[in-house]
Protein backbone atom coordinates (compact mmCIF):
# COMPACT_ATOMS: atom_id res chain seq x y z
CA UNK A 1 0.00 0.00 0.00
CA UNK A 2 1.69 3.30 -0.54
CA UNK A 3 -1.43 5.44 -0.84
CA UNK A 4 -3.58 6.01 2.37
CA UNK A 5 -6.98 7.36 2.15
CA UNK A 6 -8.23 9.35 4.89
CA UNK A 7 -11.99 10.70 4.53
CA UNK A 8 -10.64 13.88 1.69
CA UNK A 9 -6.80 13.28 2.88
CA UNK A 10 -4.74 11.49 0.69
CA UNK A 11 -1.59 10.76 2.14
CA UNK A 12 1.56 9.23 0.11
CA UNK A 13 4.59 9.86 1.99
CA UNK A 14 6.01 6.11 3.17
CA UNK A 15 7.13 6.73 6.90
CA UNK A 16 3.71 8.13 7.94
CA UNK A 17 1.85 5.19 6.15
CA UNK A 18 3.99 2.70 8.41
CA UNK A 19 3.37 4.49 11.13
CA UNK A 20 -0.28 4.38 10.35
CA UNK A 21 -0.02 0.41 10.00
CA UNK A 22 1.26 -0.34 13.09
CA UNK A 23 -1.23 1.47 15.07
CA UNK A 24 -4.26 -0.07 12.78
CA UNK A 25 -2.64 -3.50 12.98
CA UNK A 26 -2.78 -2.97 17.06
CA UNK A 27 -5.87 -1.12 18.04
CA UNK A 28 -7.93 -0.68 14.80
CA UNK A 29 -8.01 3.05 14.21
CA UNK A 30 -9.72 2.85 10.89
CA UNK A 31 -13.48 2.62 12.11
CA UNK A 32 -12.54 5.62 14.37
CA UNK A 33 -10.82 7.72 11.84
CA UNK A 34 -13.64 7.09 9.23
CA UNK A 35 -15.91 8.63 11.49
CA UNK A 36 -17.74 11.92 9.64
CA UNK A 37 -17.21 14.24 12.37
CA UNK A 38 -13.36 14.59 11.29
CA UNK A 39 -14.31 15.30 7.89
CA UNK A 40 -16.59 17.67 7.80
CA UNK A 41 -15.49 20.64 5.39
CA UNK A 42 -15.72 24.31 6.51
CA UNK A 43 -19.14 25.50 4.95
CA UNK A 44 -18.07 28.27 2.27
CA UNK A 45 -20.27 31.23 3.43
CA UNK A 46 -18.63 31.45 6.39
CA UNK A 47 -16.54 34.79 7.06
CA UNK A 48 -13.85 36.25 8.98
CA UNK A 49 -15.97 36.16 12.04
CA UNK A 50 -16.61 32.61 12.33
CA UNK A 51 -12.83 32.09 12.86
CA UNK A 52 -12.67 34.04 16.07
CA UNK A 53 -13.88 30.88 18.16
CA UNK A 54 -10.72 28.70 16.37
CA UNK A 55 -8.92 32.03 17.27
CA UNK A 56 -9.36 31.99 20.89
CA UNK A 57 -8.46 28.49 21.05
CA UNK A 58 -5.39 29.05 19.62
CA UNK A 59 -4.91 32.00 22.36
CA UNK A 60 -5.54 29.69 24.85
CA UNK A 61 -3.24 26.95 23.89
CA UNK A 62 -0.71 29.90 23.37
CA UNK A 63 -1.25 30.73 26.89
CA UNK A 64 -1.39 27.18 28.02
CA UNK A 65 2.48 26.88 26.45
CA UNK A 66 3.75 30.41 28.07
CA UNK A 67 2.09 30.15 31.24
CA UNK A 68 4.28 26.55 32.20
CA UNK A 69 7.38 28.25 30.77
CA UNK A 70 6.38 30.89 33.50
CA UNK A 71 5.91 28.46 35.97
CA UNK A 72 9.56 27.58 35.47
CA UNK A 73 10.43 30.55 37.35
CA UNK A 74 7.84 32.26 38.52
CA UNK A 75 7.97 32.19 42.98
CA UNK A 76 3.76 32.13 43.89
CA UNK A 77 5.10 33.88 47.46
CA UNK A 78 4.39 37.52 48.65
CA UNK A 79 8.09 37.52 49.69
CA UNK A 80 9.40 36.50 45.97
CA UNK A 81 6.40 36.41 43.41
CA UNK A 82 7.15 40.41 42.49
CA UNK A 83 10.56 39.89 42.36
CA UNK A 84 10.74 36.38 40.48
CA UNK A 85 8.43 38.35 38.10
CA UNK A 86 11.01 40.98 37.36
CA UNK A 87 14.03 38.32 37.29
CA UNK A 88 12.01 36.87 34.34
CA UNK A 89 11.81 40.08 32.66
CA UNK A 90 15.05 41.42 33.09
CA UNK A 91 17.32 38.60 33.72
CA UNK A 92 16.39 35.65 31.99
CA UNK A 93 16.59 35.08 28.38
CA UNK A 94 13.53 35.73 26.43
CA UNK A 95 11.98 35.57 29.53
CA UNK A 96 10.38 39.34 28.23
CA UNK A 97 9.05 37.67 25.31
CA UNK A 98 7.39 34.60 26.74
CA UNK A 99 5.59 37.29 29.56
CA UNK A 100 4.93 39.56 27.06
CA UNK A 101 3.05 36.84 25.07
CA UNK A 102 1.32 35.83 28.21
CA UNK A 103 0.37 39.21 29.08
CA UNK A 104 -0.87 40.18 25.79
CA UNK A 105 -2.40 37.01 25.00
CA UNK A 106 -4.45 37.02 27.93
CA UNK A 107 -5.92 40.68 26.79
CA UNK A 108 -6.42 39.38 23.09
CA UNK A 109 -8.09 36.69 24.47
CA UNK A 110 -10.72 38.82 26.56
CA UNK A 111 -10.93 40.72 23.00
CA UNK A 112 -11.49 38.10 20.57
CA UNK A 113 -13.83 35.72 23.40
CA UNK A 114 -16.41 38.51 22.84
CA UNK A 115 -16.16 39.19 19.20
CA UNK A 116 -16.88 35.32 18.75
CA UNK A 117 -19.90 35.52 21.52
CA UNK A 118 -20.71 38.75 19.46
CA UNK A 119 -21.09 36.63 16.46
CA UNK A 120 -23.28 34.02 17.72
CA UNK A 121 -25.36 36.26 19.70
CA UNK A 122 -26.41 38.47 17.01
CA UNK A 123 -26.56 35.68 14.63
CA UNK A 124 -28.56 34.15 16.89
CA UNK A 125 -26.73 30.89 16.85
CA UNK A 126 -27.20 30.29 20.49
CA UNK A 127 -31.02 28.88 19.25
CA UNK A 128 -32.71 25.90 19.27
CA UNK A 129 -30.89 23.31 18.74
CA UNK A 130 -27.30 24.55 20.04
CA UNK A 131 -28.45 26.24 23.13
CA UNK A 132 -26.34 23.52 25.45
CA UNK A 133 -23.51 23.99 23.41
CA UNK A 134 -23.72 28.39 23.96
CA UNK A 135 -24.34 26.91 28.14
CA UNK A 136 -20.79 25.49 28.07
CA UNK A 137 -19.79 28.61 26.03
CA UNK A 138 -20.89 30.65 29.21
CA UNK A 139 -19.41 28.47 31.52
CA UNK A 140 -15.79 28.88 29.19
CA UNK A 141 -16.68 32.33 29.61
CA UNK A 142 -16.64 32.55 33.27
CA UNK A 143 -13.96 30.54 33.36
CA UNK A 144 -11.55 32.76 31.11
CA UNK A 145 -12.63 36.16 33.64
CA UNK A 146 -12.22 33.89 36.40
CA UNK A 147 -8.47 33.40 34.29
CA UNK A 148 -7.98 36.87 34.19
CA UNK A 149 -8.92 38.00 37.61
CA UNK A 150 -6.63 35.00 39.35
CA UNK A 151 -3.72 35.92 37.06
CA UNK A 152 -3.47 39.73 37.59
CA UNK A 153 -2.69 39.30 41.29
CA UNK A 154 0.21 36.89 40.64
CA UNK A 155 3.10 39.27 39.90
CA UNK A 156 1.86 40.94 43.22
CA UNK A 157 2.31 44.16 42.34
CA UNK A 158 0.46 46.95 43.94
CA UNK A 159 -1.78 47.19 41.00
CA UNK A 160 -2.82 43.58 41.78
CA UNK A 161 -2.61 43.58 45.36
CA UNK A 162 -5.57 46.49 45.34
CA UNK A 163 -7.40 45.09 42.19
CA UNK A 164 -8.10 42.02 43.96
CA UNK A 165 -8.80 43.69 47.82
CA UNK A 166 -11.39 45.65 45.32
CA UNK A 167 -12.19 42.80 43.67
CA UNK A 168 -13.20 40.43 46.66
CA UNK A 169 -14.75 42.98 48.25
CA UNK A 170 -17.78 43.19 45.42
CA UNK A 171 -19.77 39.72 46.59
CA UNK A 172 -19.76 41.22 50.39
CA UNK A 173 -22.34 43.51 49.28
CA UNK A 174 -24.73 40.71 48.95
CA UNK A 175 -26.49 40.66 52.19
CA UNK A 176 -26.47 37.35 54.10
CA UNK A 177 -24.03 35.25 52.42
CA UNK A 178 -21.57 38.40 50.68
CA UNK A 179 -19.16 38.04 53.70
CA UNK A 180 -18.53 34.49 53.56
CA UNK A 181 -17.54 34.79 49.60
CA UNK A 182 -15.30 37.23 50.37
CA UNK A 183 -13.85 35.48 52.46
CA UNK A 184 -13.77 32.16 50.97
CA UNK A 185 -12.29 33.77 47.96
CA UNK A 186 -9.25 35.82 50.79
CA UNK A 187 -9.15 32.70 52.75
CA UNK A 188 -9.13 34.99 55.65
CA UNK A 189 -10.31 38.23 56.22
CA UNK A 190 -7.22 40.26 54.15
CA UNK A 191 -5.58 39.85 50.73
CA UNK A 192 -2.63 37.57 52.27
CA UNK A 193 0.00 34.54 51.15
CA UNK A 194 -3.00 32.25 51.33
CA UNK A 195 -5.00 34.40 48.78
CA UNK A 196 -1.91 34.29 46.90
CA UNK A 197 -1.77 30.63 46.62
CA UNK A 198 -5.42 29.83 45.96
CA UNK A 199 -5.50 32.38 43.25
CA UNK A 200 -2.24 30.44 41.96
CA UNK A 201 -3.47 27.05 42.21
CA UNK A 202 -7.00 27.92 40.89
CA UNK A 203 -4.74 29.98 37.95
CA UNK A 204 -2.57 26.94 37.15
CA UNK A 205 -4.76 23.91 37.85
CA UNK A 206 -8.43 24.53 38.29
CA UNK A 207 -9.14 26.54 35.32
CA UNK A 208 -6.70 24.84 32.82
CA UNK A 209 -8.60 21.96 33.72
CA UNK A 210 -12.10 23.24 33.94
CA UNK A 211 -11.64 24.96 30.35
CA UNK A 212 -10.12 22.26 28.50
CA UNK A 213 -13.25 19.96 29.55
CA UNK A 214 -15.60 22.22 28.52
CA UNK A 215 -13.47 23.26 25.10
CA UNK A 216 -13.61 19.30 24.55
CA UNK A 217 -17.57 19.61 24.65
CA UNK A 218 -18.04 22.90 23.11
CA UNK A 219 -15.98 21.25 20.20
CA UNK A 220 -17.79 17.83 19.92
CA UNK A 221 -21.18 19.70 20.07
CA UNK A 222 -19.90 21.76 17.06
CA UNK A 223 -18.75 18.37 15.01
CA UNK A 224 -22.01 16.54 16.34
CA UNK A 225 -24.69 19.74 15.23
CA UNK A 226 -22.48 21.05 12.48
CA UNK A 227 -21.67 24.65 11.72
CA UNK A 228 -25.02 27.02 11.39
CA UNK A 229 -26.28 28.17 8.29
CA UNK A 230 -26.35 31.24 6.92
CA UNK A 231 -28.67 34.32 7.80
CA UNK B 1 13.23 28.17 -18.82
CA UNK B 2 12.26 29.06 -15.29
CA UNK B 3 11.20 25.41 -14.89
CA UNK B 4 14.12 23.80 -16.13
CA UNK B 5 15.98 26.04 -13.89
CA UNK B 6 13.76 24.72 -10.68
CA UNK B 7 14.28 21.10 -11.80
CA UNK B 8 17.59 21.28 -11.91
CA UNK B 9 17.97 23.11 -8.30
CA UNK B 10 15.67 20.05 -6.68
CA UNK B 11 18.07 17.66 -7.63
CA UNK B 12 15.73 16.38 -11.27
CA UNK B 13 12.57 16.08 -9.57
CA UNK B 14 9.11 17.96 -10.52
CA UNK B 15 7.21 20.98 -9.35
CA UNK B 16 5.73 18.99 -6.71
CA UNK B 17 8.88 17.94 -4.90
CA UNK B 18 10.08 21.54 -5.28
CA UNK B 19 6.96 22.64 -3.61
CA UNK B 20 6.87 19.97 -0.96
CA UNK B 21 10.53 21.16 -0.06
CA UNK B 22 9.76 24.77 0.79
CA UNK B 23 6.88 24.21 2.68
CA UNK B 24 8.86 21.76 4.85
CA UNK B 25 11.13 24.80 5.02
CA UNK B 26 9.03 27.30 6.06
CA UNK B 27 7.75 24.91 8.66
CA UNK B 28 11.23 24.08 9.86
CA UNK B 29 11.79 27.73 10.06
CA UNK B 30 9.14 28.41 11.85
CA UNK B 31 9.28 25.66 14.70
CA UNK B 32 13.26 26.60 14.88
CA UNK B 33 12.13 30.16 15.28
CA UNK B 34 9.33 28.97 17.97
CA UNK B 35 11.95 27.15 19.74
CA UNK B 36 14.68 29.13 19.56
CA UNK B 37 13.57 31.42 22.42
CA UNK B 38 11.95 28.56 24.47
CA UNK B 39 15.63 26.52 24.76
CA UNK B 40 16.91 30.11 25.48
CA UNK B 41 14.61 30.39 27.93
CA UNK B 42 14.72 27.51 29.89
CA UNK B 43 18.76 27.61 29.48
CA UNK B 44 19.90 30.36 31.56
CA UNK B 45 22.96 31.37 29.59
CA UNK B 46 24.60 33.37 33.32
CA UNK B 47 23.86 30.70 35.67
CA UNK B 48 25.97 27.74 34.42
CA UNK B 49 29.13 30.07 34.76
CA UNK B 50 31.13 29.99 37.80
CA UNK B 51 34.07 32.00 39.38
CA UNK B 52 37.44 30.20 38.39
CA UNK B 53 39.45 28.38 40.15
CA UNK B 54 42.91 30.52 41.83
CA UNK B 55 41.14 34.04 43.18
CA UNK B 56 40.63 34.99 46.38
CA UNK B 57 36.78 35.39 48.10
CA UNK B 58 36.31 37.33 50.66
CA UNK B 59 33.25 37.61 53.80
CA UNK B 60 33.12 40.30 56.58
CA UNK B 61 34.19 38.76 59.75
CA UNK B 62 31.01 39.50 61.55
CA UNK B 63 29.08 37.04 59.43
CA UNK B 64 30.86 34.13 60.84
CA UNK B 65 30.79 34.54 64.75
CA UNK B 66 33.56 32.65 66.70
CA UNK B 67 32.59 29.16 67.55
CA UNK B 68 30.18 28.65 64.09
CA UNK B 69 30.86 28.16 60.12
CA UNK B 70 29.02 29.54 57.24
CA UNK B 71 28.57 27.50 54.07
CA UNK B 72 29.52 29.89 51.04
CA UNK B 73 30.14 29.38 47.08
CA UNK B 74 33.65 29.60 46.34
CA UNK B 75 34.79 28.56 42.65
CA UNK B 76 31.06 27.89 42.32
CA UNK B 77 31.65 25.06 44.62
CA UNK B 78 29.59 24.56 48.07
CA UNK B 79 32.51 25.32 50.87
CA UNK B 80 32.11 26.10 54.43
CA UNK B 81 34.22 28.38 56.30
CA UNK B 82 34.64 27.41 60.03
CA UNK B 83 35.79 30.02 62.60
CA UNK B 84 36.87 28.17 65.63
CA UNK B 85 38.66 31.29 67.60
CA UNK B 86 38.74 35.46 67.07
CA UNK B 87 41.73 34.60 64.43
CA UNK B 88 41.44 31.41 63.41
CA UNK B 89 39.87 29.89 60.65
CA UNK B 90 39.11 27.00 58.26
CA UNK B 91 37.53 26.17 54.66
CA UNK B 92 37.01 23.38 52.87
CA UNK B 93 34.80 22.28 50.13
CA UNK B 94 31.35 21.24 52.05
CA UNK B 95 30.84 18.46 49.28
CA UNK B 96 30.88 14.86 51.02
CA UNK B 97 33.79 12.68 48.84
CA UNK B 98 31.39 9.81 49.41
CA UNK B 99 28.15 11.11 47.55
CA UNK B 100 27.98 14.61 47.48
CA UNK B 101 25.86 15.39 50.24
CA UNK B 102 26.75 18.86 52.24
CA UNK B 103 28.31 18.40 55.17
CA UNK B 104 27.49 20.46 58.63
CA UNK B 105 29.90 21.75 61.33
CA UNK B 106 29.02 20.38 64.55
CA UNK B 107 30.97 22.41 67.09
CA UNK B 108 30.36 20.07 70.27
CA UNK B 109 31.88 17.36 68.33
CA UNK B 110 34.36 19.60 66.75
CA UNK B 111 34.18 18.10 63.78
CA UNK B 112 32.53 18.11 60.17
CA UNK B 113 29.38 15.59 59.90
CA UNK B 114 27.64 14.32 56.93
CA UNK B 115 24.04 13.87 57.18
CA UNK B 116 23.69 11.43 54.43
CA UNK B 117 25.56 8.26 55.76
CA UNK B 118 27.38 10.06 58.78
CA UNK B 119 31.13 10.50 57.05
CA UNK B 120 32.64 12.38 59.97
CA UNK B 121 35.81 14.83 58.76
CA UNK B 122 38.61 17.22 60.98
CA UNK B 123 39.23 20.77 60.67
CA UNK B 124 41.36 19.84 57.91
CA UNK B 125 39.18 17.64 55.71
CA UNK B 126 40.77 14.39 56.87
CA UNK B 127 38.38 11.32 56.99
CA UNK B 128 37.63 10.97 60.87
CA UNK B 129 34.94 7.77 59.91
CA UNK B 130 32.34 6.76 57.95
CA UNK B 131 31.72 6.11 54.02
CA UNK B 132 33.91 8.81 52.73
CA UNK B 133 36.42 7.43 50.53
CA UNK B 134 38.94 10.75 50.50
CA UNK B 135 39.33 13.63 52.40
CA UNK B 136 37.80 17.03 51.83
CA UNK B 137 39.53 19.60 49.89
CA UNK B 138 41.04 22.01 52.38
CA UNK B 139 41.39 25.87 51.17
CA UNK B 140 43.56 28.54 52.82
CA UNK B 141 41.97 30.73 55.04
CA UNK B 142 42.74 33.70 57.02
CA UNK B 143 41.41 36.67 59.14
CA UNK B 144 42.98 39.64 58.01
CA UNK B 145 41.56 43.02 59.87
CA UNK B 146 37.08 42.78 59.70
CA UNK B 147 37.47 40.12 56.77
CA UNK B 148 37.90 36.33 56.08
CA UNK B 149 39.88 35.25 53.04
CA UNK B 150 40.03 32.74 51.05
CA UNK B 151 42.65 31.23 48.39
CA UNK B 152 43.63 28.50 46.69
CA UNK B 153 45.52 26.27 48.84
S1 LIG C 1 27.26 11.41 51.05
FE1 LIG C 1 28.32 11.95 52.81
S2 LIG C 1 28.38 10.09 53.86
FE2 LIG C 1 27.37 9.47 52.06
Amino acid sequence: MNELRLGPILIRNRFLISIYNFVENRLGIKEILDLEVFYKLAPSYLGIFSCFGGITFFMFTLQVVTGILLLVYYVPTTAQAYDSVVHITNNVPFGWLIRGIHHWGANIMIITVFIHMGKIYFHGIYKNPRELNWVTGIVLLICTLSFSFTGYLLPWTQLSYWATVVGTEIPSAMPVIGDYIKIFLRGGADVSQITLTRFFAVHIMVLPAAVIMFIVLHIIMIRRQGISGPL
Amino acid sequence: MSDEIIKEEVSGKDRRSFLNLSIFISFAVAIGGALYPVIKYLLPADSTKGTEGGETFFISADEIPVGSAKLVRYKNRPTIIIRTKENEVYALSAVCTHLGCIVKWHEDAKELLCPCHAARFDLYGNVLGGPAPKPLPAYKAAVEEDRILIREA
